[in-house]
């Protein structure tokens, strides 16, 4: 189990990782589309990288309703505890 | 029927004709005889297909039990039917073709990208590469005509785009030949052609190579917002040219989606050059 903080600097680090996004841009309320500009491919790329850290198999269906970064640790923390 | 007549009834005539052909090109190579015939091979074409997605392909599925085996047996019988069909109207003389480098596609683990001038590009190169599989249009799953011959192939919904992924990761993997139009659909004529990112991340998720086909067709015919009937003043000719393996262990050592932007990029402009060059 990991704390939201952790799930967020994971998140974070996994998106300056990626997608070479300065990390003062990855907040809590910043949006995937809008603010960080992440398409639909770029979701699938995340989310496989993100289930091979925490070694869980999702379907980005489960990420559907994920509009900001706070949405996704929200979806990660709900994951680990099921 | 309104030749020289500029009343206002007909004042919107030119609204029914395309005005990117220019209507004094004198219509040549048995125009009539071609516009009836296309029809006729549409007609066929739609059969055809039918018949192998509803008749042929079932039989194979009751005979052959092992998926794999399945996909590729319908493939080879989808890919025959292409095959004879191009090679039939070229007999026939509604069209031409000229296929450069084909020997190149059908390797294991190969994608092949090409551009979409055409509706029936898909008939050379599976008709040529019978084995590969194909991303085709989700709404081809549904279509009554197409459904039985898209599921039997095992080809593969562009929608959704995880699914797609992961299903062209996939069939990669395994060591099949895939096929994608990374357009995602037919080029507009005239329009610079807009790719999806969603080869190059494909490409570098799972492909062993991947092959760029350029296509071109002359006078053009059968493009996108173009009904059949449209043909062109004179006898159409597809060029299809195979062009050099592209290198990916180059782009591989970025992170997947920045690596994929890249290999987007230059995809896109590899494209563009080729289809402003006319050989």
């Amino acid at each position: 189990m990991k704390s939201r903080q952790e799930i967020f600097d994971i998140v974070r680090r996994s998106l300056v990782e990626l997608f070479e996004l300065d990390e003062p841009v990855v907040v809590p309320e910043a949006r995937f589309d809008d603010d960080l500009e992440i398409d639909s491919i770029d979701a699938v790329d995340l989310v496989d990288h993100l289930s091979r850290i925490f070694e869980r198999r999702v379907s980005p269906r489960d990420f559907r309703s994920v509009r900001t970064v706070n949405d996704l640790i929200d979806c990660i923390d709900r994951l680990q505890t099921q | 029927m309104m030749r020289g007549r500029t009343d206002r009834l007909h004042a919107h005539a030119s609204d029914y004709f395309a005005s990117d052909e220019p209507p004094a090109v004198k219509r040549t190579d048995y125009y009539w005889l071609r516009l009836v015939g296309t029809g006729l091979w549409f007609l066929v074409f739609g059969l055809v297909t039918f018949v192998l997605g509803f008749v042929v392909l079932p039989v194979i599925r009751l005979v052959t039990w092992d998926r794999a085996r399945r996909e590729h047996r319908s493939r080879a019988v989808l890919g025959g039917g292409m095959r004879s069909f191009v090679h039939s109207v070229r007999a026939l003389r509604f069209i031409d073709f000229e296929f450069i480098g084909r020997e190149k596609l059908g390797r294991p683990g190969q994608l092949i990208v090409a551009n979409h001038p055409t509706l029936i590009d898909v008939c050379f190169l599976l008709g040529f590469a019978p084995t590969a599989s194909c991303i085709v249009k989700a709404s081809h799953f549904r279509n009554p005509i197409t459904r039985g011959a898209v599921i039997g192939a095992g080809y593969i919904p562009n929608a959704p785009t995880e699914d797609m992924i992961h299903a062209a990761e996939a069939a990669l993997q395994g060591g099949e030949t895939l096929l994608m139009f990374p357009e995602g659909t037919r080029t507009v004529p005239g329009k610079p052609l807009t790719m999806q990112r969603g080869a190059a991340n494909v490409a570098l998720r799972a492909a062993r190579v991947l092959t760029p086909v350029f296509i071109s067709c002359e006078p053009s015919t059968l493009s996108k917002n173009l009904p059949w009937y449209r043909i062109p003043p004179s006898r159409p000719k597809w060029t299809l040219r195979v062009g050099d393996d592209i290198d990916l262990g180059a782009y591989r050592d970025a992170p997947l989606p920045i690596a994929s932007r890249r290999l987007h990029a230059d995809l896109a402009g590899l494209f563009a050059g080729a289809n402003t060059v006319r050989d």
